[in-house]
């Protein structure tokens, strides 16, 4: 806890002493936000809902979330709105220093944290916690229903509800993790299909590639297409693998390819995560006519005859079998790859689970109880995220006599471990305040609780051993080892997730597994580009976190991330292989976010670009400021005037001289239109239609720019600030889970101005934000 | 030994399960048995589409029972004597009502309420309980689930969804609660095994056996909850009893199946896996599901999101590739204006397999069809100008309700939507006073 009544004695002397000197800056601005601000922004016309009616400019602290919105438009230039008076840019200046001063100084009195609501776990979160406690990654929050979002994220405890699906869901999702994990011998035979398509009972996905690639690093060089999965054996046993090849379709309507030949073989695998492959040899010179020519192409009719493909079949990299595809089957994709089993179970095997879960195994009878007792408390630990009491137990240990009582000792394990997993402590992140705290108090929060934070930030999983130990002991009030913490976990490969999911949702590429581009228009497009646009972008933000690079490199880096694949689809020579690997780029225009398929599909319509949708993004995501949305019944574009066909770009510009649509569109239109040579997939072009590309633009505030690499100076000159602070604040939304209020704003801005001694790097803005007020304290709910 | 085949999705070979493993036989062993000794069940089903309707394309000039049929409800023609078109309904509270833009999700989050929603991100969502919720706390008294909540596309899963609007607002149209949205169920497998148990445990015993544990699960829940609730805020606390609130849910399903199991009655069908990717496939496998679970009594409300408010998936298989959000805002070009209204037609004609299904299934003295009020629209008008007066909307079926088809029925201009749904919930045995901004009832459903 803060001892709050000897900081706040000194910091009212400190305050008295500022405020004499400020006191003819406040006299002046007074004089100002009348001249400039309450013309409209007057209680008679309100606009906008804010009134400098009784707004009192000596006395910021008093309505803090007034004055954070001022701030916030002075700042960015948006207010006072073009065309009326302004201040000199230099009282401008003055006036955000001023405000910002007082507003830091009133929050550093009286600090308020928030408290934020307890939360669910997500269904990201629910996977990555089942992995860590059992070792057993077979994301099973795929089968749980769907998160809502607020702020852009989906981890945001307000509005993770509870409802009796998810309920249901958590018992039914429980009880096959349980099996799978303790490797039940019961467990029944089933079937799984993997097309690359649909989902499966294992949550795990197939993936299919889409032209002539390697699929997978963990298949051989020489493989081409196919499938690739990461596969959980529940136990040792035999299990029958079926292969369906697609027969070409007919093209009469059919919706799924017909099958073609079967092959089956059934082979003993040991319980665990297997890898399964199962691709054609590249040898076989049949790259031109296989996977790429589609389910249609039927390969080779009439042309001379390829020589005989070949199916590989792999386990771990290791071939099972090889199968010949005999003349007259050439040309055909993979239809399905079915794997069924368990037969024959020989025993629950030697799994990473088993291995995690049995820290024990009792010789004796007697040595049940207390080996049941040794796990459960082990995982229970785990599970809940602290220390577990006699309470947490018993009811635990009920559960394993129970299932013991009808089965063996790990039928008994089994039985517990169900009821763990929907447990409230480990389904939901729970803060409580301490007893002593009075109601609407400020206090820090437990090491325990601050260890969850963290690892949720930076895991989107519970803590680990050695988190949850040092946290245990009160090590991580410690700020030096608070940021030894943050750096190992991210250096721990579980940070991915943090780079998947914030990135995922921030760059809206999540968004990309939806989008269906035309294929009449966009031919180039499919599902390996689809999968190397996300990799590219995780790449970056990747590179940048790891390496210590400034934030501003995920605008204006000179380096990509490139496959084969990606590379030729930029046209960027001599890039082979699907490795990922960094790229110098030569071309100014491809660099950074604004020059990524990802981004650039993901902002267009599916059948071509959108000026709108991408100047949209930019000012939302990049910027901060989102335009209002569209008043309804807007007028139609005039696509003729004079006589002629106008162009887009003709079109828009006359769409900007009706008033109303110009307050927003004079600020989204030429950001998007400087983004015109990229196509709705974000292929680089010259010409659309014939047309020569124009992407030149002028913002409302004269600066004129031309194409992405002038686009991209104008940010970073500019316009840095508001980049930097936008990005601030979605990381921070992201790591609190929950939304940037005014209160917040002071503690943004103070992680913005420690990040910036370390030169701004996404790393120290990590470190600034884990020690923040908002991420370290907690305000005490007013009773 | 059993084998689960998750095949891949063949539609035919469901139906065909369907229509062996559900017909009468079972049918009667599952309802209960005071059920079966009167009359049929009246189940509420509400289906809703995004965006709008071109109102030239759906609102029939004539009044009355000569109403023509329009291009837009073509593919619902055979049904046209089961069909009450209600039209001049308003959703007042889906207005700005000075909160500025987010007409699709105020759309979406008031259609069953008549509650404005509160305008935030995240922090404290707030609409109103919806009608199919109200229906489904009396109504669910009698059927293992309250109500079903099924969908066609998943909820967004980036960025905001409409406005400074959380994307709960545009998910979902059930609300547990004013608090609480439903979450939709898009996947046809997780509706299957929420319905019929999944593979592992068809054989009654072992279901039987699950059942225990999952209930002693429950207790060991309940009691933890209630352990922590009392060292928690009053925000936390109402997330808390959101879980004891479904615990409780289904606490009540597992007694009830519990009492049913006897009958052995799980369907031997196939399971569907996966999420058929076309649209027209989707809808009707979820409507195999829909009728499966009314013609069970499994439930006997079901909502039904035909998209999300305010989506944008493309139409390829009707040759619309562009979103259908941006052909909606159409700006008066004829050209989207008409990709629109196939599309909507391209809806209507899914909408008309489900009805179609529902005709076609045997209820006791008459069809499924007749013992359901389906209502079928939008809480738009025109997705152009996002108004919410006049909306496009049909009633399907319910003459055991009392409701007299082939008509269109022009309400005063003005009269809340909410006015139809407290009039159908009266006709379900459900009578409320008042839902969001209603007035009153529609009298007229019943016919002149």
């Amino acid at each position: 806890m803060l001892d709050l009544g000897r900081r706040s004695r000194h910091a009212v002397l400190w305050v008295v002493a500022a405020t004499a000197s400020a006191a003819p800056i406040f006299a002046q601005n007074a004089a100002l936000f009348r001249q400039y601000c309450a013309g409209c922004h007057n209680n008679k016309v309100n606009t906008a809902g804010l009134s400098f009616d009784g707004a009192d400019p000596a006395n910021v602290g008093g309505s803090a979330g007034f004055w954070e919105k001022v701030l916030q438009k002075l700042q960015t230039g948006q207010m006072p709105p073009a065309g009326l008076p302004k201040p000199t840019p230099e009282i401008r200046q003055a006036t955000v220093r001023y405000l910002e001063t007082e507003l830091d100084r009133a929050a550093k009195l009286h600090p308020n944290p928030g408290s934020p609501t307890i939360h669910r776990l997500n269904r990201a979160e629910y996977s990555n916690a089942v992995r860590d406690l059992l070792a057993l990654d077979i994301k099973p929050g795929n089968s749980l229903p769907p998160d809502d979002s607020g702020y852009g994220f989906d981890n945001i405890g307000d509005v993770l509800s509870m409802s009796p699906v998810l309920v249901e869901r958590y018992l039914s999702v429980a009880r096959q993790v349980a099996r799978l994990a303790v490797g039940n011998p019961d467990v029944k035979p089933a079937i799984d299909v993997f097309d690359g398509l649909g989902e499966v009972r294992t949550g795990a996905k197939g993936q299919r590639a889409g032209r002539n690639d390697r699929l997978s690093k963990d298949l051989p060089f020489d493989s081409v297409g196919g499938l690739s999965f990461q596969y959980t054996f529940p136990v040792d046993g035999e299990y029958v693998f079926t292969i369906k090849t697609a027969r070409p379709n007919s093209g009469f309507g059919e919706t799924a390819p017909p099958v073609g030949l079967i092959f089956e073989q059934r082979v003993p695998v040991k319980a665990g995560v297997r890898h399964v492959g199962l691709t054609f040899m590249r040898s076989d010179a049949l790259a031109e006519t296989l996977p790429g020519a589609g389910r249609g192409g039927g390969g080779g009719r009439g042309g001379p005859a390829p020589p005989t493909a070949h199916l590989d079949l792999r386990l771990d990299g290791a071939r099972l079998k090889l199968y010949d595809m005999p003349e007259g089957q050439r040309g055909r994709e993979i239809n399905e790859l079915d794997i069924a089993g368990p037969y024959n179970v020989t025993g629950p095997g030697d799994s990473a689970s088993r291995r995690r879960i049995f820290a024990c195994r009792p010789s004796t009878a007697a040595d049940e109880m207390p080996c049941a007792r040794k796990i459960l408390s082990t995982l229970s630990r785990q599970a809940f995220r602290r220390p577990v009491t006699a309470a947490d137990l018993t009811p635990l240990m009920a559960f394993y006599e129970d299932g013991r009582k009808d089965g063996a000792f790990d039928d008994g394990i089994e039985a517990a471990l169900r009821a763990m997993l929907v447990s409230p402590e480990f389904l939901f992140r729970i803060e409580r305040d301490p007893a002593s705290a009075a109601p609407g108090s400020v206090y820090r929060v437990s090491d325990l609780e601050l260890a969850s934070r963290l690892s949720f930030f930076l895991w989107s999983s519970a803590p680990d051993e050695e988190l949850l130990t040092a946290a245990e002991h009160g090590k991580l009030k410690d700020s030096a080892v608070l940021l030894q913490q943050v750096s190992r976990m991210l250096d721990d490969p579980k940070s991915k997730a943090f780079v998947e999911n914030f990135t995922g949702q921030w760059l809206l590429l999540r968004n990309i597994d939806q989008i269906k581009p035309d294929v009449e228009q966009f031919p180039a497009f499919d599902e390996s580009l689809r999968r190397s646009f996300r990799r590219e972008t995780e790449s970056l933000f990747s590179y940048i976190l790891r390496q210590n690079r400034p934030a501003t490199e995920l605008i204006d880096a000179n380096y990509t991330f490139l496959d084969a694949r990606l590379a030729e689809f930029y046209g960027i020579p001599g890039v082979y292989g699907s490795r990922f690997r960094r790229v110098e780029l030569t071309d100014s225009n491809r660099g950074g976010l604004l020059g990524q398929g990802s981004i650039l599909t993901a902002t267009s319509y599916p059948t071509r670009t959108s000026v709108v949708l991408r100047g949209k993004w930019v000012l939302e995501n990049l910027l901060g400021s989102p335009p209002p949305p569209p008043p309804p019944d807007v007028p139609a574009l005039e696509l003729h005037a004079k006589g002629r066909q106008l162009s887009v770009r003709e079109a828009m510009e006359a769409h900007r001289a009706n008033p109303v649509c110009a307050s927003c569109h004079a600020r989204m239109d030429p950001i998007g239109f400087a983004l015109e040579n990229y196509d709705g997939i974000g292929a680089w072009r010259k010409a659309e239609n014939g047309a020569p590309i124009d992407a030149s633009g002028k913002l409302p505030d004269g600066s004129q720019f031309n194409g992405p690499a002038g686009l991209k100076k104008l940010l970073l000159t500019g316009h840095r600030d508001e980049f930097v602070a936008t990005f601030a604040e979605k990381l921070l939304t992201y790591a609190l889970g929950r939304g940037v209020e005014a209160p917040d704003r002071p503690a943004l801005r103070q992680i913005i101005r420690d990040a910036d001694r370390e030169k701004l790097t996404v790393a120290a803005l990590i470190r600034a934000i884990v020690q923040s007020p908002p991420f370290q304290m907690r305000k005490t709910k007013q009773s | 030994m059993r084998i689960t085949t998750n095949k891949a999705i063949d539609r035919r070979t469901l139906l065909r399960g369907f229509g062996a493993a559900l017909a009468l036989p079972l049918l009667d062993s599952m309802i209960p048995a005071r059920a079966a000794a009167s009359a049929r069940p009246i189940r509420l089903g509400f289906v809703y589409t995004p965006n709008g309707m071109i109102p030239k394309g759906w609102l029939p000039a004539t009044e009355g029972a000569g109403f023509e049929i329009t291009p837009t409800m073509r593919p619902l023609a055979p049904f046209r004597e089961q069909m009450l078109v209600v039209s001049n309904l308003s959703l007042h509270t889906a207005d700005a009502l000075g909160d500025g833009g987010g007409d699709h999700a105020r759309a979406g989050a008031t259609w069953l309420t008549g509650v404005h929603p509160k305008k935030t991100e995240g922090a404290e969502i707030r609409a109103g309980i919806s009608a199919d919720q109200i229906a489904a706390r009396e109504l669910g008294k009698q059927t293992q689930f309250a109500s079903l909540e099924l969908g066609i596309e998943e909820p967004s899963f980036a960025g905001g969804c409409d406005s400074g609007y959380s994307c709960a607002y545009t998910n979902t149209i059930s609300w547990r609660s004013a608090t609480t949205p439903n979450p939709v169920q898009i996947s046809p497998r997780v509706v299957f095994e929420r319905l019929f148990g999944d593979g592992e445990s068809t054989d009654p015993a072992a279901r039987l056996k699950r059942m225990r544990q999952d209930r002693s699960i429950l207790d060991y829940v309940n009691a933890d909850v209630s352990r922590l609730e009392p060292q928690l805020g009053a925000r936390d606390k109402r997330k808390l009893d959101e879980y004891l609130d479904s615990i409780r849910d289904i606490e009540r399903r597992i007694q009830k199946a519990e009492q049913q199991t006897d009958a052995n009655n799980t369907p031997r069908m196939e399971r569907p896996v996966g999420i058929p990717p076309v649209f027209d496939d989707h809808v009707r496998l979820m409507s195999d599901l829909m009728v499966a679970a009314f013609q069970t009594d499994m439930t006997r409300v079901i909502t039904f999101m035909f998209a999300r408010e305010g989506s944008n998936r493309a139409f390829p298989e009707i040759g619309i590739p562009e979103g259908c959000h941006v052909v909606t805002h159409h700006q008066q070009d004829p050209e989207k204006i008409a990709k629109a209204q196939r599309v909507e037609e391209h809806r209507a004609k899914s909408f008309a397999y489900l009805v179609q299904r529902m005709q076609d299934t045997q209820d006791g003295d008459g069809s499924l069809l007749d013992h359901t009020l389906l209502l079928y629209g939008a809480g738009i008008r025109d997705g152009n100008s996002h108004d919410h007066i006049d909306l496009p909307l049909a009633l399907l079926g319910g003459k055991s309700a009392g409701i007299k088809g082939g008509r269109h029925l022009r309400s005063k201009a003005e009269t809340p939507l909410s006015n139809l749904l407290i009039t159908m919930l009266d006709r379900v045995g459900v009578p409320v006073e008042r839902l969001g901004d209603s007035t009153g009832k529609v009298e007229q459903l019943a016919g002149v």
